[in-house]
């Protein structure tokens, strides 16, 4: 598949694109910052560590919604989770605003909402457990069932579309031996179909855990797979 | 009351396809096309819910509104034009309703909604004549949601009246909508369904089509089989307003019908669901009068009254009388009579009780803790309380009783073999032959109140009507019937032709409802005023 | 210095230091001129605020359009035990806009000082910027800079020593496009399903938590916070009469170089695709351009002479909408990209309404099977039909736009579709 051209069934000739210098790409990636390496474009050093518990309560709600380590027993609300939601209850004049922060907490610490952490949220929240199901469900950021440790979601919407998404999406089913959707054996990977990113100007955009891939072309995906493992 | 609402506010004139009207600024436009005589269809609507204005099924035509307006929100605005019937609503309507079809089964065959279903009304009135979609239909299937309530997901038009009753009325969030979009379906949070929910089978009553069915009801009888009574439930002294539904002279399920001052659309699931009772079969068919073998001998109403009138006629001595809290206001009001007749006495009821459970949206309304529909009537015409909460015991003082005793509607059925056996004269009035009622010397088919007319008064003090919703079974008669002619044959008074007159008869026993006009009542009661010079009870 | 490729044509008022993360922190941001907004806009009136951004004729960058200034004249009066709320959309999901991301990557200063003149202006103590949950990074960078920018003193109690507190918190989406719609985010952002609401009440009204609120794009209230600094007139030199100043316009699919371009609004739309972005990959003809997004109508190739501004793009029977271009080129198979986009607004429809949520998963249906092969030319009736109920009858507009691009590609592209009819097998489905 990796031999696959990026427009598979068009005369197309991707040489007249600009060369993407390295890949796994990042947004603008293309030659015209010199300057400026995925540091400088992701902000990683200005963002530095962000503390355990949250920071400043204005912006605890910042979660990263899936990260790879994860524990699907792990005590919810204790420790500097505990301090975490108590900032972000602190943010709004009712509880029920703290819903999402509360599920995106409980979402990064086991990975997916099951119905025992819908119940302890609610619990916590004081609201009806059926509310909460109600709620969770609506977004699909909430996973409602195990994911694998790196969950892989490819835009195939237009601007990644008219790209080649579908490709890298067959790319990636294809390098992981997974149906979409579905956990491949070892655990590593889930990938799924998403809908537009916003980076429509990177295509094809794709999301791993909470970070992001620009410009990712079909033959990308072994080393971004390597890269992660 | 009217009054003091909408004299703030003014009235304006509307057209309402070609009907002008003059309704309060502000009317909803559903309301006003209704006063207008229309009925625009709708589904997430509901007066008893909020109005979320989602199924766009009742979007009319307003002139001069660049879009069409759902009815369900729109108000009323000074000199407004409204088409309901316009081409461009008729055609947003038809094609809401083949939107619905897209994925409905149309499995109406079996489905417990046909006859009474909005979809079928709806795409009758102003659907398709054909559906055009060619593709698969979504299969979701059937779900148990507990309690009475079974879940068919494939015939939800998702208008979220059930959701919105369970977080608004019942206050208790149970359902919810999960998943968004074409993918959405009702559920409840997971296993936990709504078990316990006392409120949970109104959710059965406003879905508008058959996506929420009741167990009980389940393939038991065809909508347009069912004859439909106005009735009282008379299952707690609440006195919610139903209809009794009936195919074969057995009352198949009990619906609530909405009023205001009492259980705005809604009902429990206690009462609507103990009607079994209703339907018991082993009822007393025709008068029986002890012979002087002691053996009861089925005879005439003629003769048995005249018989008893017989004996009672001269009797000055008092009576002593078990009457039943199911009775209606005639009936109880009739015996009293009587019993003054033969001068006066006491009397007891026994009430079953249990938990009061009030429903949070609509607080006025609750399952009461007297499980019967006229404590307050038996209190009124001085029948005091007895027993335990179970409806047992309490008969000590009667028991025994040597003089005459009557029996009015209860059964008896805890009672010792040798009640009654004392009295110089035992006149039982009720609907089934326990052993302690066989002592009466007297026994005389009486009918419920389902197969009656009559009145309860409610735990507010609301007189509220019920009307025949069976056919009694052999001979019998309402008791205010029976005691009303023996009262004839005893006194002076005139035997009662209509319920009406039974209920003028109360009058002169309690004079407040000598304030209150049969005609007063209609079809949702009225309050029972309190009597001049009275502290009332 | 737009990112990732710049262009002599552009005016860069907005994305000025995009691709300079120097810009990102307090200290560099202050040393670039910022926050000189904030502080002459504590110095006046709120009406005066108000009144500079209304004369600007900033218009919303959000796809309405509405003008901003009149939008914050509309929060009514503060009444004592009665919050005002300033809420920022950075829900940005329309398929090909990513115009909000960059501004908040590069650029998170700028909105913060956005939100506090935007949340001064209309009298508001508390902003809420609700940031779609996939802008993981664009989120991490935005939280660095608020908290920066507390513990130097533009956010929180007294800021600047004006005797003013304004908080800012920063809340994170779940996943749903739907939350960019306005009513939808004010759900979301209150702990519920993202689903609109019925208007009105509109949000100045009963908003979030049912008090007053204004919601304001990312970009409207940089542009806002712009215009506060330098005057109503100095917006006005850029843009048409009506529609005033620059826009960031987001550029994707085949062109040489797609990426974030500003240029004043009323720019030639064929200049724009040929020379600012390049044209098309390997010259190729353009077949069909989405303007605004993928909720407005498509345009053909030989409708591409007009302005890029509101009043042209209406003219032209499609919108400006958030100012996402996307293009196609001649090899492009309309039909599955229009699929394509159907199958979104089925996924992200919210499903209150019947004729959206059965409108567009029954839509996607009819299109997957024309794409297969299997279509007649009747489905294309039906399709219109469907259309026609969808549109101008929901709780939000969500439901034209699905309708928009089936109705324009049916117009304009009935050839392709008719193509497929006649293949009659999976001949053209392997095409893009
Ligand atoms: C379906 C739908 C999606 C929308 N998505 C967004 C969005 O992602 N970002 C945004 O700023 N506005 C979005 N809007 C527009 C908002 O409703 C609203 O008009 C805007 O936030 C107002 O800000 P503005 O006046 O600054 O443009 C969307 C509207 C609809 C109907
Ligand atoms: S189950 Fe019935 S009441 Fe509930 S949403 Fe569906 S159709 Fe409406
Ligand atoms: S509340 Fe009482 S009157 Fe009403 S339905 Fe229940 S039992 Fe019947
Ligand atoms: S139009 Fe669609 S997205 Fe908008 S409120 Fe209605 S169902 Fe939801
Ligand atoms: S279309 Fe892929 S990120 Fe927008
Ligand atoms: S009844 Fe008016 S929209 Fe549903």
């Amino acid at each position: 598949m990796s031999a696959t051209p990026i427009r598979a069934g068009s005369e197309y000739d991707p040489s007249s694109w600009p060369e993407a210098r390295e890949n796994p790409g990042f947004a603008g990636d293309t030659g015209e910052f010199p300057g400026l390496d995925e540091d400088g474009v992701r902000g990683l050093s200005y963002v530095g560590e962000r503390p355990a518990d949250g920071g400043h309560a204005s912006v605890a709600g910042t979660l990263p919604y899936q990260v790879a380590t994860r524990d699907p027993e792990a005590p919810l609300f204790v420790g500097p989770y505990e301090e975490r939601l108590e900032k972000v209850l602190g943010r709004y004049p009712d509880r029920q605003a703290a819903l999402l922060p509360a599920l995106h907490l409980a979402h990064e610490l086991r990975g997916y909402l099951s119905p025992q952490t819908m119940d302890e949220v609610a619990e916590k929240l004081q609201l009806p457990p059926a509310y909460v199901r109600g709620v969770a469900s609506f977004y699909t950021m909430y996973n409602l069932a195990p994911v694998g440790k790196y969950l892989i979601q490819v835009c195939t919407n237009i601007s990644c579309n008219l790209c080649g998404g579908d490709a890298v999406l067959e790319s990636f089913l294809k390098h992981t031996g997974t149906e979409p959707g579905e956990m491949s054996a070892n655990g590593l990977w889930t990938v799924m179909e998403v809908e537009c990113l916003g980076a429509c100007g990177f295509p094809t955009a794709v999301q791993i855990n909470e970070r992001y891939f620009e410009n990712v072309r079909p033959e990308d995906v072994p080393a971004i797979l390597e890269r992660l493992t | 009351m009217a009054d003091e609402t909408t004299a703030a506010v003014e009235n304006v004139s509307v057209t309402i396809d070609g009907m002008e009207l003059s309704v309060p600024a502000g009317t909803r436009l559903l309301d006003a096309c209704a006063q207008a005589g229309v009925d625009v269809p709708h589904y997430c609507y509901h007066p008893g819910l909020s109005a979320p204005a989602q199924c766009r099924m009742c979007l009319v035509e307003v002139e001069k509104s660049p879009k069409l307006v759902p009815a369900c929100v729109g108000t009323v605005a000074k000199d407004m034009v409204v088409h309901t019937e316009s081409e461009a609503a008729l055609k947003a309507r038809e094609g809401v309703l083949e939107f619905y079809l897209v994925n409905h089964p149309l499995d109406c065959p079996v489905c417990d909604q046909s006859g009474e279903c909005k979809l079928q009304d709806y795409v009758a009135a102003e659907g398709p004549a054909m559906g055009r979609s060619k593709e698969p239909k979504r299969v979701l299937g059937r779900d148990d949601f507990g309690g009475d309530v079974l879940f068919y997901a494939d015939r939800c038009v998702m208008c979220t009246r059930c959701v919105r009753f369970m977080r608004e009325v019942a206050q208790d969030e149970r359902l919810t909508v999960v998943q968004r979009g074409h993918r959405a379906v009702i559920d409840t949070f997971f296993d936990e369904g709504l078990t316990g929910n006392l409120w949970a089978d109104n959710i059965v009553d406003i879905c508008p089509v058959g996506a929420l069915v009741s167990k009980d009801f389940l393939h038991k009888a065809r909508a347009w089989d069912l004859d439909r009574t106005p009735s009282i439930c008379p299952n707690c002294t609440q006195g919610c307003n139903v209809r009794l539904e009936t195919r074969d002279n057995q009352v198949m399920r009990i619906k609530p019908r909405p009023n205001p001052e009492v259980n705005a659309h809604w009902m429990c699931d206690f009462g609507r669901l103990n009607y079994q009772w209703i339907n018991r079969v082993d009822r007393i068919e025709a008068p029986l009068v002890r012979d002087g073998s002691g053996r009861h001998v089925p005879m005439s109403w003629s003769e048995a009254l005249m018989r008893l009138a017989d004996a009672l006629r001269g009797q000055t001595g008092g009576a002593a009388a078990v009457v039943s809290p199911f009775a209606a206001n005639e009936d109880v009001g009739a015996l009293r009579r009587v019993m003054e007749a033969v001068g006066g006495g006491g009397g007891v009821f026994r009430c079953e009780q249990g938990e009061e459970v009030t429903l949070p949206g609509f607080p006025e309304l609750a399952l009461r803790t007297d499980r019967a529909a006229n404590v307050a009537g038996a209190e009124l015409f001085g029948f005091s309380r007895a027993g335990g909460a179970d409806g047992k015991g309490g008969l000590e003082g009667v028991a025994g009783h040597a003089g005459v005793l009557f029996v009015l509607g209860d059964e008896l059925a805890d009672a010792a073999a040798d009640f009654g056996a004392n009295a110089s004269l035992f006149v039982y009035v009720g609907q089934h032959l326990s052993p302690a009622a066989r002592n009466a010397h007297f026994v005389l088919p009486s009918t419920t109140f389902a197969e009656m007319e009559g009145t309860f008064t409610n735990v507010q003090r609301r007189v509220q009507r019920f009307w025949p919703a069976l056919r009694a079974p052999g001979m019998s008669r309402p008791a205010w019937q029976i005691l009303g002619v023996l009262l004839a044959g005893i006194g002076d008074a005139g035997a009662p032709g209509t319920a009406a007159d039974a209920f003028a008869g109360l009058a002169a026993v309690r004079p407040e409802f000598g304030m209150l006009a049969w005609g007063d009542l209609g079809a949702q009661g009225a309050a029972l005023p309190e009597a001049v010079g009275q502290a009332g009870d | 210095m737009a990112y990732p490729y710049r262009h002599d044509s552009e005016v860069r008022l907005l994305s000025e230091h995009f691709g300079n993360p120097r810009a990102r922190t307090l200290e560099g941001w202050v040393e670039l001129g910022g926050y000189r907004a904030l502080r002459k806009a504590l110095g006046m009136d709120r009406a005066e605020v108000v009144n500079v951004v209304k004369a600007s004729g900033l218009r919303g960058r959000g796809g309405a359009g509405f003008p901003t200034g009149m939008k914050w004249s509309f929060m009514p009066k503060k009444e004592p035990g009665k919050p005002h709320f300033l809420v920022c959309n950075a829900d940005e999901s329309e398929p090909g806009t990513f115009k909000d991301r960059e501004l908040m990557r590069w650029t998170p200063h700028a909105l913060i000082e956005g939100c506090l003149i935007g949340a001064y202006a209309i009298n508001a103590e508390h902003a809420y910027i609700y940031v779609r949950g996939e802008f993981f990074e664009a989120a991490q960078i935005m939280a660095r800079a608020i908290e920066e920018a507390y513990a130097a003193g533009y956010i929180g109690k007294n800021i600047l020593g004006s005797g003013i507190d304004l908080d800012i918190t920063l809340h994170i989406g779940a996943g749903a496009y739907i939350c960019g719609e306005e009513t939808g985010l004010l759900n979301s952002l209150e702990g519920r399903r993202g689903e609109p609401r019925v208007k009105p009440p509109y949000p100045a009204i009963a908003g979030a938590f049912r008090y007053p609120t204004a919601v304001n794009n990312v970009e409207s209230l940089i542009a806002a916070a712009q215009i506060v600094e330098n005057g109503a007139e100095w917006y006005r030199q850029w843009g048409t009469e009506k529609s005033t100043g620059t826009k960031l316009f987001c550029v994707s699919g085949h062109v040489k170089r797609p990426g974030n371009y500003e240029v004043p609004l009323g720019f030639n739309f064929r200049e724009f695709i040929y020379d600012v972005c390049g044209g098309t990959p390997g010259g190729k003809a353009i077949k069909a351009v989405i303007p605004g997004g993928s909720s407005v109508p498509i345009l053909t190739a030989d409708e591409l002479d007009i302005g890029m501004d509101y009043e042209s793009m209406a003219a032209a029977g499609t919108m400006l909408g958030c100012g996402s271009v996307i293009v196609m080129d001649e090899g492009t198979n309309v039909v599955k990209q229009v699929r394509r986009m159907v199958d979104f607004y089925a996924h992200e429809s919210c499903g209150q309404c019947t004729p959206c949520r059965e409108g567009t998963a029954w839509s996607a249906k009819i299109l997957k099977r024309i794409e297969l092969g299997r279509g007649t030319p009747d489905d294309l009736d039906t399709l219109l039909d469907i259309s026609d109920k969808m549109t101008g009858k929901t709780i939000c507009v969500l439901s034209d736009a699905a309708a928009a691009p089936i109705v324009s590609s049916i117009e304009k592209f009935r050839g392709d579709y008719l193509a497929l009819m006649e293949a009659g097998d999976l001949a053209l489905a392997g095409a893009r």
